[in-house]
């Protein structure tokens, strides 16, 4: 990249740097020497006959500083350094964009909305320290409730990091319907974790009456899984030969501790992406085409502070995609409700006014542009795309 | 991104030993898992020509302490020089010499003790730059989720500090530990000036002014010439008329050359008083004057230190939320996991563009995933349109039967048609 050129540039001027600072410290040692000497000279003066009077040595003073010329000393070791200074600089400007401004629209942000937005984002990090001194600073309004439940949560993963179950486990017991409905493993993961350290210290009664109590009313959504633990009781005392043992000895409690954020976020009804995460990143992956299209737009700017929609796609990346959207990929129109995707009998999808077209209003069967399957209007099925 | 060659290559050559035939499946399996960071990597590398900032402000920061370093050794030392030239001329007896010339020493003395400081301080600033400069190269494909995350911090300090919100700027920077990826000391200038500003006090805003003279001279900024008029109106408002009109000649009168018209306005209010309902000129004499003024300081205290004028957050955020803004998003249905289906994110995005569109994208509203070849859509006999893996994993659990999780319609797994989209 060409921050190597900036960097190379930036270390010769931190070493002109240096050169030019002990240059100076050398001119002042030279002032200094010269003025002590010159000291030095009156004061040995003080019982003999005055050869020589202040006045004359001062005089020589000054034409031997005369001479030296320290003014024109300093000023020529910092004039190469300024040099290189405004070169390095023209290089950063160079390797970098100087100015990311320009694809700013001229609107302002709502003060509050952009604070609500960055102390939610700070709360759910588990910034509260943070998060509390920015909502003092702004005078903003206290999310109490949002505070306490994050707070909880960070409780219960600060618990798991310390190898402490019990309160995910209280938690997952509160919240039993809502995970179930959810589709999330999370309870079972958490009592297997418990029943195989069970296991592991040999007690089969221990582990038996554990199963009973906690894994036998999961048994429904989990079958499969319950039957492989519960396989485990048979090789208690030799444990090495369980096939099972490996797969289900969870030992990665850092991903234990990412699903019960994400379960705890969603039963919030957030998202455990946090949206000033996604929206930042989002924006640093589409701002180098903007500033592009900035660049040669040139004059037409004003163009961009009106425009309905972005004049290019971005590719943010698959998880970046939130939203089903239907080109059709013969009129390049957007599928919507009045102009609906259509299924064809052979798998290909057009969109209505396409097929209306290729159909004269629905007077003839017609070709698939695709394949050389003919269909005829009613044969069509209109899509949903949930 | 330096891997070591010698023990990638042995593994590598001890793999293909073992299993052979696997060896074409290996390295093809081996180059697909490279493609993908390949991709990362280069939007990574774009995103890295965003952060002029982040380089800059320090540098600037280094450049004008080296600058004022100098400036202030010149000083000292044309003071010396002239003193001993002025005394050379003169009829110092032999005692006042000693004086003189001791107190010149001691004099000297202190400036190499500045010189000293001076150049530990500009060490400490050369230091900054190369952390920065470190940070930025370190963004790899393995760490790039904590980079990212670094990145949103320095943005939100960023935008505290612009904010005025220091308190928890500088509590964010250090329960982060990036203290010297942000720019808390450099904002330490502009807050005096701010806060004295908001005090109705120009003094530190003009030494300000002084301190970056030919700077501001370059770029025309009218900052001084505006601090000037204020201090001029404030002595209208006070009924100082004959103070007003010598600060005028002193103050306002060297900027007549360049802002004849403004200056001209604002003399002339000397006619009219503050309780005047003139509209142009009662404009002169509001409070939020002195908010226009911070502003304008701002805005020339970012333009001196390379920074962009408005807050990196705002930037960042009005190009992400463009590019995820859809028609869509403003309905009730719209994905948790989009930050447009909070409302504080849809009220920021109202006056911004949509994304565009140019190919289909579907999302399975079952697993959230994009569907593609590997995933491709299937068609209930209503319509509804799911991905392959969602409808599969349902059909496994319930006896083949597909339930429609949009209009609870049931059918089985054998009704389902598969569609071709590109
Ligand atoms: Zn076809
Ligand atoms: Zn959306």
């Amino acid at each position: 990249m060409e921050l190597n050129t900036f960097r190379g540039s930036f270390e010769h001027v931190v070493k002109k740097r240096k050169l030019s600072s002990s240059n100076c410290l050398q001119v002042v040692d030279k002032i200094n020497h010269e003025l002590e000497r010159a000291l030095l000279r009156v004061q040995s003066d003080q019982d003999l006959t005055l050869t020589v009077d202040p006045k004359s040595i001062l005089k020589d003073l000054k034409s031997k500083l005369d001479e030296f010329g320290p003014e024109k000393e300093l000023e020529s070791s910092q004039k190469e350094l300024n040099t290189n200074l405004s070169k390095t600089q023209k290089l950063l400007e160079k390797a970098l964009n100087p100015d990311i401004s320009k694809a700013n629209r001229k609107i302002e942000f709502d003060g509050q909305t952009m604070n609500k937005i960055i102390t939610d984002h700070l709360l759910s990090q588990g910034m509260f320290d943070v998060g509390d001194c920015l909502i003092k600073e702004t005078g903003a309004p206290e999310a109490n409730l949002l505070r306490s439940q994050l707070l909880e949560m960070y409780q219960i993963l600060e618990a798991l990091h310390t190898r402490n179950l019990q309160p995910a486990l209280n938690w997952v017991t509160v919240n039993h319907e809502k995970l179930k409905e959810n589709g999330s493993s999370l309870e079972l993961k958490l009592h297997q974790v418990r029943f195989m350290e069970l296991v592991q210290q040999g007690s089969q009664s221990d582990a038996l009456k554990y199963a009973r109590a906690h894994l036998a009313p999961l048994a429904c959504s989990h079958m499969d899984e319950i039957q492989k633990l519960m396989a485990c009781l048979v090789w208690i005392g030799k444990l090495e030969k369980c096939p099972y043992f490996k797969l289900l000895a969870i030992t990665n409690w850092e991903k234990l501790g990412d699903e019960l954020s994400r379960q705890f976020f969603l039963l919030l009804g957030r998202s455990c992406r946090l949206p000033l995460a996604v929206a930042v990143e989002a924006g640093s992956k589409t701002l180098p085409s903007l500033l592009k299209l900035m660049n040669l737009m040139g004059v037409k700017t004003q163009d961009w502070q009106v425009m309905e929609e972005l004049p290019f796609p971005v590719d943010l990346g698959k998880s970046f995609q939130f939203h089903s959207t239907f080109i059709c990929p013969v009129t390049r129109d957007q599928g919507t409700l009045e102009n609906p995707p259509m299924l064809l009998p052979c798998g290909h999808v057009l969109c209505r006014h396409s097929i209306l077209k290729m159909s004269k209003n629905n007077s003839r069967t017609f070709k698939c542009p695709y394949c050389p399957l003919d269909s005829s209007v009613a044969q069509c099925r209109q899509l949903h795309f949930p | 991104m330096e891997i070591d060659p010698l023990p990638n290559g042995n593994t590598a050559t001890e793999n293909a030993a073992a299993r052979p035939a696997s060896d074409a499946v290996a390295s093809l399996a081996a180059a697909a898992k490279a493609a993908a960071p390949a991709l990362k990597v280069s939007h990574l590398s774009d995103s890295l020509k965003l952060e002029h900032q982040f380089l800059r402000v320090p540098f600037e920061h280094y450049k004008k302490t080296i600058r004022a370093n100098h400036r202030s050794v010149e000083k000292e030392v044309s003071a010396v020089i002239s003193a001993v030239d002025s005394s050379s001329s003169s009829d110092f007896s032999r005692d006042d010499a000693v004086s003189h010339l001791s107190s010149l020493v001691s004099r000297l003395q202190g400036l190499k003790r500045k010189l000293e400081e001076g150049s530990r301080v500009e060490n400490l600033q050369a230091q900054r730059c190369r952390a920065r400069l470190d940070h930025l190269e370190s963004a790899d494909a393995d760490n790039l989720s904590e980079w990212s995350n670094t990145r949103l911090k320095r943005i939100l300090v960023d935008y505290m500090l612009r904010m005025s919100y220091y308190e928890s700027a500088a509590k964010l920077a250090e329960t982060s530990n990036i203290q010297d990826l942000v720019d808390i000391d450099v904002f330490h200038e502009a807050r005096r000036v701010i806060e004295a500003l908001q005090n109705k006090e120009v003094a530190p805003a003009l030494a300000w002014c002084a301190d970056n003279r030919s700077r501001l001279k370059k770029s025309k900024s009218k900052f001084e010439f505006q601090l000037r008029l204020q201090e001029f109106v404030e002595l209208v408002r006070a009924d100082n008329n004959m103070r007003a009109i010598l600060y005028a000649r002193k103050y306002l009168a060297p900027w007549g050359a360049i802002h004849m018209k403004e200056l001209q306005r604002v003399l002339a209010t000397l006619a009219f008083k503050s309780g005047t309902e003139c509209a142009t000129y009662k404009v002169l004499f509001e409070v939020k004057q002195w908010d226009n003024l911070v502003d304008l300081f701002k805005q020339e205290f970012y333009r001196l230190y390379g920074m962009t004028l408005e807050p990196l957050l705002n930037i960042y955020l009005q190009a992400g939320l463009s590019a995820l803004k859809t028609p869509f998003c403003y309905e009730d249905d719209c994905p948790k996991d989009d930050p447009l289906s909070q409302e504080s994110f849809r009220k920021l995005a109202a006056s911004l563009p949509f994304s565009k569109q140019q190919h289909s994208k579907l999302v399975c509203y079952i697993t959230k995933e994009l569907m593609d070849t590997e995933n491709p859509p299937m068609v209930l006999p209503n319509g509804y349109v799911y991905s392959t893996k969602a409808l599969e994993e349902m059909a496994r659990r319930n006896n083949g039967k597909i339930t429609c999780p949009r209009t609870g319609v049931v059918c089985n797994y054998s009704d389902l048609a598969k569609a071709y989209i590109s």
